[in-house]
């Protein structure tokens, strides 16, 4: 007879009993917590009666995860920084459980953090190395391809010199993945080393740095809870960061914020909205500067912040004069009633915080559409404060991290820069001659100059190459662990593909990068290395909050693939420098010991306040993560008591100084040593100002009277070095050991030596002694004089719909940057002479979907996600649709402004974006203009779903500050299938 | 007259007004001063009494996983668990009470003139095959469905949880295959025996002759088929159709945009239907059997007495009588 | 007794699925069965709501009313579960399901759909709590080692809710009033024959 569960569960679980007796059970609080409760309404629910506790039972777990080793990591998919909770039973990964104590994600996870464990077992996985011969995948030994890649990487140099070969990133690899690979690309000899920043949040980076200081997210995911108004404008978190809405809509609850989003899509996130406002894409300035007409003319603003912390007011407030409700809407088409609302919200109802994501930044305008909220925030006085600031969302899981440590083409790690200084600074850290360097690169003057942005790889290589300012054209590209198809142009970056030299990409997957190529045309010299996911590796990764999270290794590397720095590391050795290189990290069976890099970047990241992460103390918040509180981030018990999760960056001196990191940036409420600081005087002391009547006035750039709690210099103070402390006679504070270091930095000058470059510490640890924050005590600046447009000004995209307004509101004139030229203002004038507006109606946007990440191949390939979005797709208003007779589901032809590009998608036909715009999400790959390309694939690695990708139809655009791309706003048309 | 023209001109106003602010409104798009999509939020109560159904969207291929909720469950629940027990109960009881109720009123229909000696083809072979082919097809598919209705009430209690569910698969497995034969048997036998099941005015006259089943009902008249027999070939035909159609419905479930509607529909369909076809083929077997003397042999040999064929049939004698089919007639052994 | 109850609170959730891949992940359940999924309502309009759906695990259920064969069975917390060994595969119970839960592979050719599957709010079967057994027909039997269903365990906003139903609707209850709306215990009412009074 049948044996039911419920007769055994009588028996043997008197659930109320147990739990009275508190045997082995969970307790009440871990109880409400799996329930789902909100922390905020504990003390409500504890009279509750609790008659579902039961018995853990030890014996009782299930076969796979019974005796199981926990192991945690960081979910590799956004920037929140969710802890993954992995059982691991001999080796093999066999259940997630929800990370609980983790202060940031507390046991929730989205579709991607909720599906990684799929990743490591890796059925569409690349296997082992693979070699394009004759047009065929062809299996070699890892000795074979390192080899056959080294002679060929060390022909290009000789015929064209180091800058021909790119060295293209990840902001997936760990901190000392991407460190290691910029310092790879400094001791090959070139700056051309990018990653996925520059093409999601390099603007942002740009802009918020030349504002304020650093440019980074200055609160926290958690700190959102604080806030009594919200905007989230261009940014989608309910799909790209869910884990974030939850302290997003738990806040707005608790504290029945105004949560409004300005978007063009009313998107999962605006769903839940108080107040959607829907702009046209590419009018950000124009509504921001809306929303700030309307605070000062209603007297909103904070005039005592204002006058304290910011420069360059009045010059911003002729700017902002300019664009009254009636000018706005005509531009943008948001109503001003909508807007006054929207201000009086944002200046009244404090504290409020600005949140954005690429829908802001991805765009020609992108440093100037970031300073615009920065100015915002600004002036309502909204910086450096629990539920204030600019929460800038990043993308990827270390892309915070891959910034900091330098894997860019305009800086050495740690944002030191590219000047004779900086590389200097290094060639100390790295205790190898700063001629040994020079030496490396084809000049002194390309050694300091700004590489290629990655978005203009194929421009690199096609353009002719007296455009290109560098010895030859870019000749190969070894690309670790960045999609293909996340680069706007495609049909461009074809050709490109066909005429490199040599093609390397290293990654868990064959990438877009093989599947185009071969479609392209290539037939030989590529190659496809497996690298292990980062859940295969340990290291360090930075959250968009700043904080540093440990990752234990989860399992071995799958298949034959390898840690990414053990790549590095055979490349390295292969190309004749792994001594110089590798001096001071020690190498186990050719890997490179994780712990001894991060070590190495602590001695050398004075500037962002990385000096004092050691993994000792890193390992020690994940081993102890339950001591944290999740509202303020800081451990209330245990060995890290005081201490910030994560010790977000800055956290500075030694490790022994034991600063407990900044959770919130510029918050002068607070003690240095307590998480305190002030703005960066980062731009110098003084400013030469004209006047009208021509006089010339030198206006201070230091903070007027603001200073951080228990700051022993109760004003504005610059950067500390030697000379400051000397002024200050506070150099009496600094050991001999410490002097002794400055004085073998500079021996010419000691005074000169800063706090970002004093080795020993010493000049940190005494600025901090005295309350002082190292970088000095500056003001914001909304003038950024050194930025191409100082005052953010409303430019039209390239390609707009709104050709009536490009007279006024133009695109800047052609230039040249880094490296390339920049035809914006051509392209721009070409397409209106042309009528590329009426040929292509429709604004095409593009953005994120909640089941794939980037490029997507790696989430696509997960049958856990791709089940959940199995066709690429066009959003198109039913109005539009009606129009042009599509049906929803109907596929359609995607027709773009350039290249007589095409792409084959279905229809989504919805009210979610307005008449005259389409949407298409960008992790799609594998079509090429209504081509299957899956037989291009390796056999076995195609992933499960392949679809048209939306770059095929994005145009050119470059942000002249960055080199942004422009995934955001172009022209299309679409037609029925 | 005037109120009129003032009538109409207002009407004429209204609609260029309309038309005017319908065409203006797409291309400048006046966009609302405030939307809250929270306030908005729908209402669960509102999309149920609107149609008892909340659909919406989701992203995987099953569309029918759109559907969050459709309380219409549980009446079907209710139609399935009591409403055709009822009926099928009181169908097939009913039948077999009525039949035993005539049985022992009438008893078995003799030949009146007692056996010839000779007989007269009545079925040839293909004709009978497909009879049988149906028959049993339908024995097995209606023992089977009544194990779906029936089993876990009557049979579950006699033997073991997995001995009814093992039965149950298996005949889930019988219903399922069998379906195609009986259809085939129903197709054929709708193209075999249509010519001769045309009502005629003979069938009229053996209605109202009550079939000659009474005590001294004497013979009607009758074809090949009489009106009886007609009725329960297009009875089957189209019940059988009935059956057939939402038979697949059920195995093809959810094909060509099917709705859980759709799905239950065919379901109470197919039960009701079931129930009084097996009712219907109860007395079926009863007349071909027990019923009536010489009546089963024309499905079993083929051929039947001349004297019952005379006495029940006797219009389609006299056609096989005939100098054409006279030769076909052969000494009895 | 505690009474085990899934609520979804519409007002969090952002249709980030979540719940389906860590259903997914916890009992590898193949690639077209969805024991669980998210369903949008009004998509991309004002007032747009995501629910996160499975087996309600109702009061007087359904499934098993109509099923033919008996095969399910309520456990002492009022989870709804059934036996594949007994299930013949009919249909009947999606059919009389008001939440579309029961799902069903597909094996061999037409009429042959395999042993129905659903959620289990993560208690496995009638095999022995934990066996391999179990998991390889179930899934893991979560509620056997003290914990709720991974659903709900992960969700991203806390939006999907497991656990006794006093408990979870008391969450809710409080939730609303201190945010001031809430779009209710979407299918309660037809699973529970009740509703949240906030």
């Amino acid at each position: 007879m049948l044996i039911k569960k419920s007769e055994r569960h009588t028996q043997r679980s008197s659930l109320a009993a147990l739990a009275a007796h508190g045997k082995g059970g969970i307790d009440r609080r871990a109880f409400l917590r799996r329930s789902g409760l909100a922390a905020g309404s504990l003390a409500a629910i504890g009279t509750l009666p609790l008659t579902t506790v039961r018995e853990a039972d030890a014996a009782a777990a299930g076969p796979l995860t019974s005796g199981a080793t926990i192991r945690k990591s960081i979910c590799t998919h956004c920037s929140v920084g969710c802890t993954v909770t992995a059982e691991v039973v001999n080796g093999v990964w066999v259940g997630q459980e929800p990370s609980w104590d983790s202060p940031i994600n507390r046991g929730s996870h989205c579709a991607k953090g909720a599906a990684v464990r799929e990743l490591v077992s890796g059925e569409r996985r690349l296997k082992y190395p693979l070699k394009l011969v004759n047009g065929q995948w062809t299996r070699i030994k890892w000795d074979q391809a390192i080899d056959e890649i080294g002679d060929k990487l060390m022909e290009i140099r000789r015929k064209s010199g180091a800058d021909a070969v790119y060295w293209l990133g990840s902001a997936k690899m760990t901190n000392e993945g991407a460190y290691l690979f910029r310092k790879l690309g400094a001791f090959w000899g070139t700056n051309n080393t990018d990653h996925q920043a520059r093409i999601c949040h390099s603007t942002t980076v740009t802009g918020v740095a030349n504002t304020w200081g650093y440019g980074a997210m200055t609160n926290s995911y958690t700190d959102i809870r604080n806030a009594k108004t919200m905007i989230i404008m261009g940014g989608n978190p309910a799909e790209a960061h869910p884990v974030s809405l939850q302290h997003v809509l738990e806040g707005a609850e608790l504290k029945r914020a105004n949560v409004i989003v300005i978007d063009p899509r009313l998107t999962r996130t605006a769903a839940h909205a108080t107040e959607y406002v829907r702009l046209r894409p590419g009018t950000d300035i124009p509504v921001l500067y809306g929303i700030m007409w309307h605070i000062i003319k209603n007297g909103w603003e904070d005039k005592e912040f204002i006058r304290q912390r910011v420069y360059g007011y009045e010059d911003a407030r002729k700017e902002m004069e300019k664009w009254n409700p009636e000018e706005v809407e005509r531009v943008s088409g948001v109503p001003g009633a909508q807007l006054e609302r929207v201000a009086k919200m944002f200046a009244t109802e404090k504290p409020s915080t600005l949140i954005w994501c690429m829908g802001q930044t991805q765009h020609t305008v992108g440093t100037a559409n970031v300073r615009a909220s920065c100015m915002l925030l600004l002036l309502t006085g909204n910086v450096g404060g629990p539920g204030t600031g600019a929460n800038i969302f990043r993308g990827h899981d270390n892309v915070q991290g891959a910034t900091d440590v330098g894997l860019d083409i305009v800086t050495l790690p740690f944002y030191y820069g590219l000047t004779e200084g900086a590389w200097k600074h290094w060639a100390r850290v790295w205790e190898v001659d700063y001629d040994y360097l020079l030496g490396r690169f084809d000049d002194k003057k390309i050694m300091e100059t700004s590489g290629i942005p990655l978005t203009r790889w194929f421009d690199a290589v096609l353009l002719p190459k007296d455009q290109v300012a560098q010895k030859d054209n870019v000749k190969a590209m070894f690309v670790q662990g960045h999609a293909s198809n996340s680069i706007t142009r495609i049909p461009e970056s074809l050709k490109g593909l066909k005429a490199l030299e040599l093609l390397v990409v290293a990654d868990p997957h064959p990438t877009t990068w093989a599947s185009l190529a071969v479609k392209a045309g290539r037939k030989d010299n590529m190659y496809l290395l497996p690298v292990a996911t980062q859940f295969e590796c340990k290291g360090s990764r930075v959250a968009s909050n700043r904080a540093l999270q440990w990752g234990e290794q989860i399992v071995k590397p799958i298949f034959e693939s390898k840690d990414d720095l053990e790549v590095m590391y055979l490349i390295a050795k292969k190309l004749g420098f792994a001594d110089q290189m590798f001096k001071n990290i020690k190498v186990e069976n050719n890997l490179p010991v994780a712990e001894d890099i991060l070590r190495e970047m602590n001695r050398g990241s004075w500037s962002t306040g990385y000096c004092g992460q050691s993994p000792e103390r890193l390992k020690s918040h994940m081993a102890h993560q339950a001591d944290f509180d999740m509202l303020t981030q800081r451990a209330t018990k245990g060995p890290n008591k005081g201490d910030y999760y994560g010790l977000p960056w800055p956290c500075w001196g030694s490790p022994e100084v034991r600063h407990p990191g900044t959770p919130l940036l510029y918050n002068t409420n607070l003690a240095v040593m307590d998480g305190g600081g002030t703005f960066r005087a980062r731009f110098g002391v003084e400013r030469e100002e004209k006047r009208p009547d021509g006089s010339v006035v030198k206006v201070s750039l230091l903070a007027d009277g603001s200073y951080s709690k228990d700051s022993e210099i109760k004003d504005g103070y610059p950067e500390f070095t030697l000379g400051v402390l000397k002024k200050l006679g506070w150099d009496k504070d600094l050991t001999e050991a410490e002097m002794a270091v400055i004085n073998k930095i500079n021996p010419a000058n000691p005074d000169a030596v800063s706090w970002s470059l004093d080795l020993s510490g010493g000049i940190q640890r005494v600025a901090l002694k005295h309350g002082c924050v190292p970088y000095g005590n500056g003001k914001a600046r909304m003038n950024a004089w050194n930025l191409p447009d100082p005052i953010p000004v409303h430019r039209e995209p390239i390609y707009t719909p709104r050709v009536e307004l490009v007279s006024k509101y133009p695109t800047l004139p052609d230039a040249k940057q880094f490296r390339l030229p920049n035809i914006g203002f051509t392209v721009q004038k070409t397409a209106i002479e042309k009528g590329i507006a009426k040929q292509f109606p429709l604004i095409l946007s593009s953005g994120r979907l909640v089941e794939y990440e980037g490029g997507g191949e790696e989430t696509r390939s997960n049958k856990w996600l791709a089940e959940l979005q199995q066709q690429m797709f066009i959003e198109i208003n039913p109005a539009d649709a009606a129009e042009r007779g599509i049906k929803d589901g109907a596929w359609v032809w995607v027709t773009g402004a350039e290249n007589n590009a095409r792409a084959k998608v279905t229809a989504l036909v919805t009210e979610r974006v307005g008449k005259g715009v389409a949407w298409m999400p960008f992790h799609f790959g594998g079509w090429f203009g209504g081509e299957d390309l899956r037989a291009n694939y390796p056999q076995g690695t195609d992933p499960i779903v392949l679809g048209e990708s939306a770059n095929t139809i994005t145009t050119y655009g470059y942000d002249p500050a960055t080199g942004m791309q422009e995934p955001k706003v172009t022209l299309c048309q679409i037609t029925a299938a | 007259m005037t109120k009129f023209i003032a009538c109409l001109r207002l009407i004429a106003g209204v609609l260029v007004f309309v038309l005017m602010t319908g065409l203006a409104g797409p291309t400048n798009a006046q966009q609302p001063n405030s939307v809250n999509p929270n306030a908005s939020a729908v209402k669960e109560q509102q999309l149920l009494d609107k149609l008892n159904v909340v659909k919406g969207l989701g992203t995987i291929p099953d569309t029918k996983s759109y559907v969050l909720e459709h309380p219409a469950g549980r009446d079907w629940r209710v139609f399935h668990q009591v409403t055709l027990k009822w009926i099928g109960g009181i169908a097939i009881l009913g039948m077999l009470a009525l039949l035993v109720v005539f049985y022992l009123w009438r008893g078995t229909i003799r030949i009146e003139a007692g056996r010839s000696g000779r007989t007269i083809v009545r079925f040839n072979g293909f004709e009978r095959f497909v009879h049988w082919l149906t028959a049993t097809t339908f024995v097995v598919l209606g023992i089977t469905g009544l194990n779906v209705t029936f089993g876990r009430s009557l049979l579950l209690p006699l033997m073991s949880p997995e001995a009814f569910s093992a039965w149950s698969e298996w005949a889930k497995y019988a219903h399922n295959y069998l379906s195609f034969a009986f259809t085939i048997g129903v197709v054929l036998m709708f193209l075999m025996w249509i010519g001769q099941n045309f009502p005629t005015k003979a069938d009229i006259t053996w209605f109202k002759m009550g079939g000659g089943m009474g005590k001294s009902g004497g013979h009607p008249p009758a074809y090949k088929f009489n009106g009886g027999q007609k009725l329960l070939y297009w009875l089957i035909v189209l019940g059988g159709a009935a059956m057939i159609i939402s038979g697949y419905m059920l195995m093809f479930p959810f094909y060509g945009g099917l709705t859980v509607d759709n799905m239950q529909l065919a379901e109470i369909f197919h039960g009701i239907v079931g129930m009084l076809f097996i009712a219907l083929i109860i007395a079926h077997i009863y007349v071909g059997t027990l019923g009536m003397e010489g009546a089963f042999e024309a499905m079993s040999q083929g051929t039947v007495d001349l004297n019952w064929a005379k006495e029940h049939h006797p219009l389609w004698v006299e056609e096989e009588m005939a100098p054409k089919g006279a030769a076909r007639t052969q000494p009895a052994e | 007794m505690a009474r085990m109850k899934f609520l979804c609170d519409a007002d969090r959730c952002i249709e980030c699925n979540a719940c389906v891949t860590a259903c997914k992940n916890e009992h590898e359940v193949p690639w077209g069965m969805n024991r669980r999924r998210v369903v949008t309502l009004n998509d991309g309009k004002p007032g747009e709501r995501s629910i996160s759906m499975a087996c309600m695990h109702c009061t007087d259920a359904p499934c098993a009313a109509v099923c033919p064969v008996n095969c399910f069975y309520t456990t002492a917390d009022a989870v709804v579960l059934h036996n594949k060994d007994l299930c013949i595969g009919c249909g009947y119970c999606f059919y009389a399901c008001p939440f579309g839960a029961p799902q069903y592979p597909k094996v061999g050719n037409f009429g042959s759909r395999g042993k129905m599957d659903k959620c289990t709010f993560c208690a496995g079967g009638p095999e022995e709590d934990g066996s391999k057994e179990e998991y390889e027909k179930y899934g893991a039997n979560r509620l056997a080692e003290g914990k709720l269903p991974l659903c709900a365990e992960m969700c991203s906003t806390k939006s999907l809710l497991a656990g006794d139903g006093d408990v979870i609707a008391q969450i809710y209850k409080e939730r609303v009033a201190k945010r001031g709306y809430g779009s209710g215990a979407w299918g309660w009412q037809t699973a529970y024959r009740e509703t949240i009074a906030t």
